[in-house]
């Protein structure tokens, strides 16, 4: 990036923050402040251990400097400016998830797609923060983080003094580490009556139970009764390791029957005897995989981490840090939604050819000089595939 | 709370809230003649304690005497302690005091066992066979417990709410019985009343010293302890004196013993007295370590005993092994030739490299 292009960039942030609305932390004071500036060493250099005695002065100072980031911390301190952080008395912080789209399993071929992924796997941890933990939708706030992921924070007063290792176990949580899969699915003997041999019986969590394992049990059932309602429906199940055309059949008879569907969903899988246990075991270690969240397991851990202020843009993408309602999330679009610059053409010089959707639109720019709308030359410059002028 | 109750759980701060109430001094309670049988229940809990299990007394109604008693022997056991001021000591009595409140509060009712945990700031709900309890103090109860089942993510949680059973928030709540314990000794008890407690001290001192030799020298049968690499004597005094393992210390122990011929049921015993110790899990676990799943683990090499942050006082014969079983072999080795003696050697010499 050369200085014309990081004058020109400055300019633009500092007339974004003129008009902006940032979403402050709760306790803002408490909290210790870092920015990175657009600037011309080739090291990034974080400036933090400052504190703000008032919204005032930050907002002063977002429209001053113009910082290519900013970031607050998720503690409170007593002493947010403190230069050690030994010094800065830790009280509390908040809990806090990122989803990183660059860490999701699966290829991803365009940045659009690989946000949306990221928006899926915001949706499968709402879930869990909502129902299993119990937060209050006021309480949860989710972010996009203006690059690559979303952020969730959570400011209930239940969570701010859980320390570290507390934190991992909430993570192992949302992404099934440590599920004790053998637990789920059992076998129990059961003597028989008189007269005939004992049985083994299968034991199956029921659909009602809380956490993972009634989680579970609405998966299989949901599962098999998609898998019913093919139209090869016995093709499909005679793929399943030992099932044959009897027993396909008698598992479609099954799911045909509202009332053996209920016993099923209260946790008696016998009624599906003849699919055996390690076919079962495997559909489930399949719908754990499916329903648990991808988060970022350090950053949840650190109760010191910086993180991005909501309001604030990201200058690596020069899109906003978005705040959103999660009502507001399904059709939230970061390449559209947090798009703040306008049309107004800009001189720029692009270093080689890229692609990217913005605005609804397919943008294609190929390499040279040439007039681009303002915010896909910001997003260029950003990214570093475009000088200014 | 009744006094017989406070003197059956002197930990919780009502307890010594009502201690301090009646106004003994530190002095009435080492040197007078009526406390005499305070000071010498007060030995006997610690004597207890390192054999094993503190016995609890049973009252009668008119027993005021003997509660008095019950409930001043506690502070004098943790002067005692303290004084002699050894951590293994400190694990280990709190521990067997933690472990003794957790065999009461088996039989008592909902409500008293709810009003335990609200002194360690545990709000409990009692419904429907199940105790209701926020996850933020379930994961902070049962941050120190390393069986699986343990984890949030085994529970059943819903709202945040997770519902666990009698047994379990009694287990959950000797954990915080323990932590309470522990992290207050010891106590700052001065050189003049330390002196002043002397002959107790030396009572405790000689059953200590004679506790940790037998540690030391090790009762495996036909397993030689004593040729046993630093690592792993240091991780068995760790389990015999209550200290959580990490999981792969754990699993290094397990195995080495295993590997070097300790029977399963000797190992079991071994962790019997870990902190978490589940008996159905731990013959799980260490069977499935054992082979009986079809596969049988070796222990982990020093390199990756080392990244964990196992490898523990390696010494001289350390240098020149690159595994702790190589260590007690070449051990035995030397110590066969050594003394030229003819026996067998205890392990199945497989090739474990
Ligand atoms: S070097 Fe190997 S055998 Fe020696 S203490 Fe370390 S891990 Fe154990």
């Amino acid at each position: 990036m050369n200085e014309k292009t990081r004058n020109f960039l400055v300019n633009r942030f500092q007339a974004y923050y003129s008009q902006a609305e940032i979403h402050l932390p709760p306790e803002h004071i408490s909290r210790e402040w870092g920015f990175i500036s657009f600037s011309d060493s080739s090291e990034t250099f974080m400036k933090r251990h400052i504190a703000f005695g008032s919204e005032g002065e930050i907002t002063d100072y977002l429209k001053g400097m113009g910082p290519s980031h900013s970031y607050y911390s998720v503690a409170y301190y007593e002493y947010p400016s403190a230069p050690k952080m030994k010094e800065k008395n830790w009280q509390k912080a908040d809990l806090i998830f990122d989803i990183d789209s660059d860490h999701l399993p699966g290829k991803m071929n365009s940045y659009a797609e690989m946000l949306e992924n990221g928006k899926k796997e915001t949706f499968k941890l709402m879930e869990f923060l909502l129902d299993d933990f119990g937060f209050a939708e006021k309480d949860v706030h989710i972010v996009f983080s203006g690059g690559r992921g979303y952020h969730c924070h959570i400011t209930d007063p239940s969570v701010l003094h859980l320390e570290s290792p507390e934190r991992r176990e909430i993570v192992d949580y949302v992404s099934a580490k440590g599920i004790d899969i053998e637990r789920i699915l059992s076998t129990r003997e059961v003597s028989g009556d008189a007269g005939r041999e004992s049985a083994q019986m299968m034991v199956f969590p029921s659909g009602t139970e809380g956490g993972w394992r009634g989680r579970i049990n609405r998966y299989f059932v949901s599962f098999m009764k998609d898998i019913v309602a093919m139209d090869k429906a016995e093709e499909v199940l005679m793929g399943f390791k030992g099932v044959g055309e009897k027993t396909a059949r008698k598992i479609i008879e099954v799911f045909e029957n509202e009332a053996q569907v209920e016993v099923l969903k209260g946790g008696n899988i016998d009624v599906l005897s003849g699919l055996n246990k390690k076919v079962i075991n495997t559909l489930i270690e399949e719908g754990i995989k499916k329903m648990s969240a991808v988060v970022d397991e350090p950053v949840t851990a650190d109760v010191k981490r910086l993180i991005r202020l909501p309001g604030s843009l990201h200058g690596g993408s020069g899109l906003k840090v978005m705040s959103l309602d999660i009502n507001e999330l399904e059709k939230f679009e970061p390449l559209r939604d947090a798009v703040v610059f306008g049309d107004r053409l800009v001189m720029s010089k692009v270093i080689k050819p890229f692609a990217v959707q913005m605005k609804g639109k397919d943008i294609e720019v190929e390499q040279g000089e040439q007039e681009l709308p303002e915010y896909v030359a910001v997003h260029l410059m950003c990214r570093g595939v475009a000088e200014y002028g | 709370m009744e006094e017989r109750y406070l003197a059956l759980y002197p930990f919780i701060t009502e307890a010594s809230a009502y201690v301090s109430g009646l106004g003994f001094s530190l002095e009435r309670l080492i040197t007078s003649r009526a406390m005499d049988p305070a000071r010498s229940r007060g030995v006997e809990r610690v004597l207890q304690a390192l054999k094993g299990d503190i016995e609890k007394p049973q009252f009668l109604a008119s027993d005021d005497r003997k509660v008095l008693i019950e409930l001043l022997s506690y502070p004098f056991s943790r002067i005692l302690v303290s004084c002699i001021g050894d951590n293994f000591l400190i694990r280990r009595y709190a521990l067997a005091e933690a472990v003794s409140c957790y065999k009461l509060l088996h039989s008592e009712p909902y409500e008293f066992i709810c009003s335990i945990a609200s002194d360690f700031h545990v709000d409990v709900l009692f419904s429907d066979h199940l105790f209701d309890i926020h996850f933020t103090d379930y994961i902070r109860l049962a941050s120190s417990m390393k069986a699986l089942e343990w984890k949030l993510v085994n529970r059943k949680m819903q709202k945040g709410h997770v519902y666990i059973s009698k047994e379990e928030l009694a287990r959950l709540l000797q954990e915080a019985i323990r932590d309470r314990i522990q992290g207050s000794l010891p106590l700052d008890v001065s050189e003049d009343i330390c002196q002043m407690c002397a002959p107790y001290i030396s009572q405790i001192q000689t059953e200590l010293q004679q506790i940790k030799e037998n540690f030391g020298s090790g009762d495996f049968g036909a397993v030689e302890s004593s040729m046993f690499p630093p690592c792993m004597v240091h991780a068995m005094a760790n389990v015999r004196a209550g200290v959580n393992l990490a999981h792969s210390m754990r699993f290094a122990l397990t195995s080495f013993l295993l590997n070097v011929g300790m029977p399963v049921d000797d190992i079991i015993a071994m962790f019997n007295v870990s902190p978490d110790f589940d008996l159905e899990r731990t013959r799980y676990q260490i069977e499935h370590i054992s082979g009986s799943s079809g596969t049988s683990y070796k222990p982990p090499s020093c390199s990756t005993m080392r990244t964990y942050g196992n490898c523990y006082g390696a010494d001289e014969l350390c240098s020149r092994i690159k595994h702790p079983l190589s260590y007690y072999r070449r051990k035995t080795w030397f110590n066969r030739h050594k003394h030229e003696a003819s026996q067998q050697l205890p392990f199945s010499e497989k090739d474990n490299e």
